[in-house]
């Protein structure tokens, strides 16, 4: 009996080496957004995302002109405050100070325009003292 | 109560690190009685295991919040089903709940093969026990579900959405599917130790796959049903790590589902087969680590805790394990045959595989994306919805068409000509499909089109053979009784294909529409107008509601409503949805009310119309009837069994 299994595994794994030049050229050409936390955010500007935690004051309406106004801090507090005006889809149920959310936006000039929250979805039991 | 679960959980430290140290010696010794040994302190594991879960579900139950488990995920609202449920709510709980399924498909698998594969199973129970180890390990000295505390008057509660009969079912099923894969690995690594790298440890591990997957793969539809219905943003699928988690063991099991037919009839494609298994079952457990090691953002909310660094650290060592057992014995995984043609249904099982396992790279490396940045530029960067869909089209199509031509293609080899010859009729219908679908206007997502031109290529494939096959044996029953696996695997062909053409509709041609309204006003989409008649709020036991009540006049006419629930305890908030199900069309009619403002009577309204959406949750039964027509007991199958095991023997 004869066998090829050499050559398939030869081919497999050159499909596998062009596919992965292929995914490492396309995730960093395009389709990817820096995701930072407040004390991150230094000398960035433009598309970005922010991971935090919402500290008060929360004030105003996603659909007003005014937007949505809260801060946001790094999650270990250890951070300046990030101002954000959230304008769209009111944000999700759970968002409130304290809780952790990613902010997508343009930031510019220390301000972050949201067009999109995330807040952690209760995929499992949260204790009340990790909310 | 508490000591009794403790004590249990260190005999069964102690029962499964004698299995994996007895059970290795008496393997390379080749004592019997050691060997027999071993495969009863796994058995008894299993005993010990339960005793423990026996002590954490009783303490649940009887809200007993000396067990700080307890105060932490339950309280005296809850009913006895999700105070249960809470077992495998938090972190020990879910590390017990692993150990308890480990230890008892262990000693299932383990008893019903040690007759059949002695030589085999001497080297399973020490590759299970050194798993069940790492698992016992952690619950006795890093994770205890039953450390204590001075009584608390009440337990922290339950987040009302998990308060879902989802939610009772959706984590179990996935731990079923997660853990089940530890057995083929097990097998496999056993057949690896043992030299004997036939085709029985496949054999006697078909059923446990294709039982795991299926768990995983129904698991996840849960899940997704789920989120469509109580997390409340109009989806059921956000790419989230935590989702792809469970997606990446599924992708890697479905492709070495397939390849081992290969292996079984032709003897082929050995060594992809063990990496396959390997593959899958790591990442069910880097699965673990990604949820629990906080290591990647994800929307869902599990804690940071210091035992992803263990999983880490397990996942690395039995990757590098299952490495180093497949380089040693690459000798012995030589194929037996050759692949003779390209146009083969072997050949078409490979290109199922290439595509499924490059799909779940895809995923992988979409999830470890922000790590990667992370080391690399010193930035995280993560990629959106539009890497995965993109990589979701460019390879399920592919597979989508590859699912309606692998049964039509010959083995060993066939030639274009009598290829297309088969193809004649499936082929019409697709194109029929086609042209009906541009005439009728759905020609507006490429994408969406050829889904539904390549499932009606699929579902006329499967028709085709299914009356072949009635005429041949004179029954359809006979016909699917004869051959379980096959027909059942076309059943979950089918159901495949309504995912697709579900996943199509509601996300290709779905429409949406949003507006500001005050009571009187209107918001028109798809023919249907939804008129506000007014905010409404009221209290029930435990929770604020909060309703815009919509009259809505289209193809269904009638009354929706739809707001949020404030929670007293714990004091949580959910959105509610309004939802009317069209299930002539399965189409869903899906209103979101945001900002509900019972004093201005003023609401913001989407309002989304998801065609289709309807058969991705009908896909979830018709997927678990094939799953379970290829798992039904086969008395034919198992003669055929005997007597391909005493040949492999021989």
């Amino acid at each position: 009996m004869s066998t090829r299994s050499p050559a398939r595994l030869v081919v497999a794994l050159g499909v596998a080496a062009v596919l992965s030049i292929f995914l490492l050229y396309t995730a960093v050409a395009g389709h990817s957004t820096p995701t930072l936390t407040p004390s991150q955010l230094g000398h960035h500007t433009g598309k970005l995302a922010v991971v935090g935690v919402v500290v008060a004051p929360v004030r105003g309406d996603s659909h007003a002109a005014s937007g949505l106004r809260f801060g946001l801090r790094n999650i270990d507090g250890k951070s300046g405050v990030v101002r954000v005006v959230y304008h769209g889809e009111n944000p999700p149920p759970l968002f409130k100070v304290g809780r952790n959310v990613v902010v997508s936006g343009n930031y510019q000039h220390g301000r972050l325009a949201g067009d999109n929250v995330v807040t952690k979805c209760p995929s499992k039991y949260t204790a009340s003292k990790q909310s | 109560m508490a000591d009794l679960g403790r004590a249990a959980l260190v005999v069964t430290l102690g029962l499964v690190v004698y299995a994996l140290v007895a059970g290795a010696v008496a393997a390379i010794t080749n004592r019997r009685r050691l060997a027999a040994s071993a495969r009863n302190a796994l058995f008894c594991a299993f005993g010990s295991t339960a005793v423990a879960s026996a002590v954490l579900a009783v303490a649940l139950v009887r809200h007993d919040f000396t067990f700080q488990y307890v105060a932490a995920h339950t309280n005296r609202t809850l009913s006895t089903p999700y105070a249960l449920s809470a077992f495998w709510g938090g972190q020990e709980g879910s590390l017990l709940l692993w150990l308890l399924v480990l230890t008892g498909y262990g000693a299932l698998a383990v008893a019903l093969n040690r007759s059949l594969l002695r030589d085999l199973i001497v080297w399973v129970v020490p590759v299970i026990g050194g798993i069940a180890t790492f698992f016992a390990f952690m619950l006795v000295a890093v994770a205890s579900p039953f450390t204590t505390q001075t009584a608390t008057v009440d337990g922290a509660g339950l987040t009302p959405s998990l308060q879902n009969p989802y939610m009772v079912a959706h984590p179990p099923m996935l731990y079923l599917g997660y853990v089940g894969l530890a057995i083929p690995f097990a097998f496999a690594a056993g057949a690896m130790l043992s030299g004997r790298t036939d085709e029985r440890w496949i054999v006697a591990t078909r059923r446990w796959t294709l039982a795991a997957w299926a768990f995983l793969g129904f698991g996840q539809l849960l899940g997704a049903h789920w989120a469509y219905v109580e997390v409340g943003w109009g989806g059921y699928y956000a790419w989230d790590p935590v989702e792809n988690a469970a997606l990446m063991p599924w992708l890697a099991a479905t492709a070495f589902l397939h390849s081992v037919m290969i292996q079984e009839r032709k003897g082929m494609l050995k060594v992809w087969n063990m990496v396959l298994v390997a593959l899958a079952f790591e990442l069910s457990v880097f699965g673990t680590f990604l949820t629990r090691s906080g290591v990647v953002n994800s929307i869902h909310s599990f804690s940071k805790s210091p035992i992803g660094a263990w999983f880490l650290a397990f996942v690395v060592i039995s990757s590098l394990f299952s490495l180093a057992l497949i380089m040693w014995r690459l000798p012995l995984l030589k194929a037996r045959t050759k692949l003779e043609s390209p146009l083969s249904r072997e050949a078409a099982f490979l290109y199922n595989n290439l595509l499924l396992v490059a799909l779940c790279l895809t995923v992988l490396w979409g999830v470890l994306f922000p790590i990667v940045t992370q080391v690399v530029k010193g930035e995280t960067r993560t990629i959106g919805r539009p890497y995965y869909d993109f990589f979701l089209r460019s390879f399920g199509l592919p597979l989508l068409l590859l699912m309606g031509i692998g049964p039509l293609i010959a083995w060993r080899k066939t030639s274009l000509r009598t290829l297309g010859r088969t193809m004649l009729w499936p082929g019409l219908v697709a194109l029929a499909c086609g042209v009906l679908l541009v005439v009728a206007g759905a020609g507006s997502s490429r994408p969406g089109l050829i889904a539904y031109t390549f499932s009606a290529f699929v579902l006329a494939t499967i028709v085709l053979e299914l009356v072949r096959g009635t005429r041949a044996t004179g029954s359809l029953v006979a016909l699917v009784a004869r051959n379980r696996r096959r027909y059942g695997g076309y059943v979950v062909h089918a159901a495949v294909v309504l995912l697709a053409i579900g996943i199509a509709g509601s996300s290709a041609y779905a429409s949406s529409a949003e507006s500001r309204l005050t009571p009187g006003q209107s918001v028109s989409l798809a023919g249907y107008t939804l008129t506000l008649r007014g905010v409404e709020r009221r209290s029930v036991p435990n929770a604020i509601e909060t309703r815009a009540v919509l009259d809505v006049k289209g193809p269904w006419s009638g009354t929706l409503s739809s707001g949020d629930n404030q929670y007293l305890h714990p004091p949580e908030p959910s959105r509610e949805i309004g939802l009317k199900t069209n299930w002539a069309t399965a189409e869903d009619l899906y209103v979101i009310a945001d900002s509900a403002n019972p004093k201005t009577q003023v609401v913001f309204v989407k309002v989304l119309v998801k065609p289709l959406v309807n058969l991705i949750w009908i896909a979830g039964i018709v997927f678990l009837l094939g799953s379970a027509i290829a798992l039904w007991p086969d008395a034919r199958e198992q003669r055929r069994l005997a007597t391909r095991l005493a040949l492999l023997r021989a």
